[in-house]
């Protein structure tokens, strides 16, 4: 070919393609093993199972509740992060804090929650 | 005397050689069955089975009843054995079953296995917990000794609702020492 400016083009929008599709399909995976693990290390499942009702809704509850929305998940780390206060049994509770600093850590975590 | 009585009576020493023996051997057996209950009753001989090992204890390392503040803990026999005796050895004789499924018919002696079959272990545990108005959880936790003014105010009234709603135990606290499986819980489940 001789046009080297389409080439170019060409070849630099394959690239972002390329990296979007990348970074979208990294951005669903979830790593269910580190989710679980900050499940256990936050004692999540004193209060929440995955698809029986505890004192806390279960997460396939959860995940039904947030289907197709787009604030669902930054609406569940505001949620995980500032431990708002909680009714259970029309006793109020605060929200445990989940227990990592680590942001991708978390947004993993509410990607397991949310795909259950 | 009959033939046989004369003939102990010649020979006594000899018969109370034989007693003498039989008592000693007797006691030997007794104090072997002790020491096998003792033994069969560690955390050690449990864990011995790999499936043990890597599924249900491998999960139950770091949960409450493993490790916390003041290091008072349960082991398996604590939760999965019976005190009494009469149960107590009952629940020994229903566990050659479970040599048989490791040794003979492998029967989740893989994780897939495991994983496939854990609803249904659950359920025998739940079910007895359920038929003994979860007598194993009491050995420790006792209702009545509880400083309910110490607990939360969500669990005050939870576990007044105990006493109204006919429930135990395990209906709620289920899924604490090993991970919860995916299924029915024990709230949900009718165990006759």
């Amino acid at each position: 070919m001789r046009n080297i400016t389409f080439q170019k083009f060409r070849l630099a929008a394959l690239a972002i393609s390329l990296s979007t599709v990348a970074m979208l399909a990294q951005a669903q995976t979830v790593d269910v093993a580190s989710a679980e693990a900050l499940m256990k290390l936050s004692k999540c499942t004193k209060c929440h199972s995955v698809d029986k009702q505890k004192d806390g809704p279960s997460f396939k509850k959860t995940a039904a509740k947030y289907k197709g929305k787009p604030d669902a998940e930054a609406k569940l780390f505001t949620h995980l992060t500032t431990g708002p206060k909680v009714k259970i049994d029309n006793v109020e509770e605060d929200h445990t804090i989940v227990k990592s600093k680590d942001e991708a850590e978390i947004k993993n975590l509410i990607r397991y929650i949310l795909s259950r | 005397m009959t033939n046989v009585l004369q003939k102990m009576r010649a020979r006594w020493k000899l018969v109370l050689g034989l007693a003498i023996l039989g008592f000693f051997a007797s006691a030997l057996l007794v104090f072997a069955g002790a020491a096998g209950l003792a033994w069969t009753s560690t955390e050690e001989f449990c864990i011995g089975c790999h499936e043990m090992k890597n599924n249900v204890y491998a999960e139950f390392k770091g949960t409450i009843h493993d490790q916390n503040r003041t290091g008072v803990r349960a082991i398996c026999p604590d939760c999965h054995v019976p005190r009494a005796v009469g149960p107590l050895l009952m629940r020994k004789m229903q566990a050659s079953m479970e040599l048989y499924g490791h040794f003979i018919t492998h029967s989740i002696s893989t994780k897939e296995k495991f994983e496939a079959r854990r609803h249904e272990l659950a359920t025998h545990v739940w079910k007895r917990m359920k038929q003994t108005d979860s007598l194993e959880c009491r050995n420790c936790h006792k209702f009545d000794k509880m400083s309910h003014e110490l607990q939360s105010p969500k669990a005050q009234k939870q576990h007044a609702k105990m006493a109204t709603d006919n429930l135990t135990c395990i209906d709620c606290h289920f899924g604490i020492a090993h991970t919860e499986p995916t299924g029915p819980g024990p709230g949900e489940m009718k165990f006759d």
